[in-house]
């Protein structure tokens, strides 16, 4: 048996790089982005749609100077196998960060599903690999049934 | 209210017919003029012909229906435009052999042991044929051949019937799970969920996805009430099965019918294992009516999988409210059409050497987000739910030459059924519109440069 850590991982990193279109979007984009994250659990849109849709362990918003935001995650799977629920559940959240993005693709992103995979397939860095987890076998809900956390 | 027009529809995609015999016949075009003409005849243009059978009520049921499904080197054997066949989906346009390995196809599945008509080029167009009795069919077979052959010829056919005791090869009752479809009255059994939107099965509708309609390929008078379908042949190995059976029930105590039932999902008579987790016949009886009314969570919730495992086969094909990856449990559903085809199996007569199997259509918007979906996501891969792991349908899924397993939850730890063979082995397949009548008449009369013109190849 290798290593747990020598297996491929059922977990992909997405690292989404958004470049501002004008400092002004800039500032637009972080207001929208702090103003969400400042928000309840229960009232912020993301905690809810990431709680609904369980293939993300982790995910955070990242503002690299001096125009680029960054969605970081880590999710379970193919992001093309789950996307329609992705975008079922954040294409809104999306619709608001992307007025502010340079080569954005239409909006609303759910009515434009192929052109939003397209532009996250464009601008995911993903990482250089190899992508290493401490536990390359588990799922969220895996993680989540072993240690009993309910919804 | 989005009213759907069942008279332009193909009856298959939004009802059952409830036939014991049916035929599907690949056809090639020859002449693409003359195949246009069949296309006008099937859409209602000729008395002599039997015309396809749409969703419209009945007032009596037919002897027999019928229904057409065209694969894209077939639209393109019509003589469609290139840049309206552009406008199709990338999965329809590659085709059942090219999307085999995505969809688990591989090993003997694989498109290089299919049926010799279904591959390279296989079928242009795929007739099926539904019928009351055998009599009926070849009556209808008889004269839907005499209006085809003089623009198209056969390349080859698969017939089907009913089995006694109204079984499938592997013993199993079934068809309980289809769709229930809003507005579609003639659709599934209730099932405690949301109704699917009509576009989640006719092309113009809006879908199950928030704010979103499928993109209607061609003009919208061939797009629009349009489906797509995977037509699949299905070799089960029913002594493979009924040997696995026997073996576990040997190794772990529990019944055949018992191991059975898990492996499914549903007792062999149909019972739901949520239901009824103990016996396939409780007190007092579930009616048939009510063997899809049922959830994973709620009421009767299972989460865990003590009564219906989580890995059995119908709750893989439709997890419906269970937490799953993604969150969608019942945003790929699909209307499955099978019949089975070869003799029945005789337990005491194995290894017969017979081919038996299923003849199924599975119908939906979307090739890629139902049917193959369920195929790679769901069926040939265990990461959309807690504790599945690499694992696949047991039924149906590609397992590793013999080396599958198969969890059994229990609240004092799962009984593991090792060992699991590929027991259903895909002979042949095809991906296949279904065409509107308008459709129908709209490829009948606005394709092709000249009326008598011969297709390539």
């Amino acid at each position: 048996m290798p290593e747990q850590s020598q297996v491929q991982p059922v977990q992909n990193p997405l690292t989404l790089l958004m470049k501002a279109k004008s400092p002004q979007d800039y500032t637009a984009l972080r207001q929208i982005v702090e103003h969400v994250q400042s928000l309840p659990p229960e009232q912020n849109p993301i905690v809810a749609a990431l709680d609904k849709i369980a293939n993300v362990h982790f995910a955070r918003f990242v503002f690299l100077d001096p125009d680029r935001l960054a969605v970081i995650t880590t999710y379970d799977g193919g992001f093309d196998s789950y996307i329609n629920e992705f975008i079922n559940e954040l294409g809104a959240v999306f619709d608001g960060l992307l007025a502010h993005v340079q080569d954005a693709p239409p909006v609303p992103v759910q009515t434009y599903r192929k052109e939003f995979l397209d532009y996250v397939r464009a601008n995911d860095l993903r990482c250089v690999g190899p992508f290493y987890s401490a536990y390359p076998t588990y799922t969220v809900l895996d993680v989540l049934a072993a240690t009993a956390v309910s919804h | 209210m989005d009213a759907v027009e069942l008279a332009d529809v193909q009856g298959l995609i939004l009802r059952s017919y409830t036939m014991p015999v049916a035929r599907h016949v690949g056809l090639v075009v020859r002449d693409a003029g003359a195949a246009r003409g069949f296309l006008a005849a099937l859409a209602g243009g000729d008395p002599a012909v039997p015309a396809v059978t749409t969703a419209q009520a009945w007032t009596a049921k037919p002897d027999s229906c019928v229904n057409l499904g065209i694969t894209f080197p077939g639209l393109a054997a019509l003589q469609v435009p290139a840049q309206v066949l552009a406008s199709f989906p990338t999965e329809y346009a590659q085709g059942a052999a090219a999307r085999a390995a995505f969809v688990g196809d591989t090993g003997a599945s694989a498109p290089e042991h299919w049926l010799a008509w279904l591959v390279d080029p296989g079928p242009h167009l795929l007739l099926s044929m539904f019928a009351q009795s055998p009599e009926a069919l070849e009556s209808t077979a008889t004269r839907l051949a005499q209006a085809w052959s003089p623009g198209l010829a056969e390349l080859g056919r698969h017939d089907g019937n009913w089995l006694p005791g109204d079984v499938a090869h592997f013993g199993y009752r079934d068809g309980f799970s289809q769709p229930t479809i809003a507005d579609v009255p003639l659709a599934g059994l209730p099932d405690q969920l949301p109704p699917a939107p009509v576009g989640e099965f006719l092309l113009g509708h809006p879908s199950q996805h928030v704010g979103f309609t499928y993109p209607v390929p061609g003009p919208p008078q061939l797009g629009t009430n349009g489906s797509f379908a995977a037509f699949r042949v299905l070799a089960q190995d029913v002594d493979a099965f009924a040997e696995f059976l026997a073996e576990q029930s040997a190794r772990t105590g529990m019944s055949e019918e018992l191991i059975a039932a898990k492996l499914c999902g549903r007792w062999r008579n149909g019972v739901p294992l949520v239901l009824a987790p103990d016996t396939d016949t409780p007190d007092p009886p579930i009616p048939a009516e009510a063997f899809n009314d049922f959830d994973y969570v709620g009421d009767h919730g299972d989460e865990r999988g003590y009564r219906c495992p989580l890995g059995s086969h119908i709750r893989r094909m439709h997890p419906r409210g269970q937490r799953v990856a993604g969150g969608g449990g019942y945003l790929h559903r699909i209307v499955r059409r099978g019949i089975p085809y070869g003799p029945p199996y005789d337990p005491g007569h194995p290894r017969d050497g017979q081919d038996r199997g299923l003849l199924g259509l599975f119908i939906g918007v979307s090739l890629r987000d139902q049917f193959e979906f369920l195929m790679d996501t769901w069926g040939n891969d265990g990461t959309f739910a807690a504790g599945l792991g690499r694992t696949r349908d047991p039924l149906l899924g590609a397992q590793p030459d013999g080396a599958g397993s198969f969890s059994i939850p229990r609240p004092e730890g799962p009984v593991v059924l090792g060992g699991l063979a590929r027991f259903v082995t895909t002979r042949g397949g095809a991906y296949c519109f279904l065409p509107s009548i308008t459709a129908l008449r709209y490829l009948s009369s606005h394709c092709g440069t000249t009326t008598r013109s011969r297709a390539p190849g």
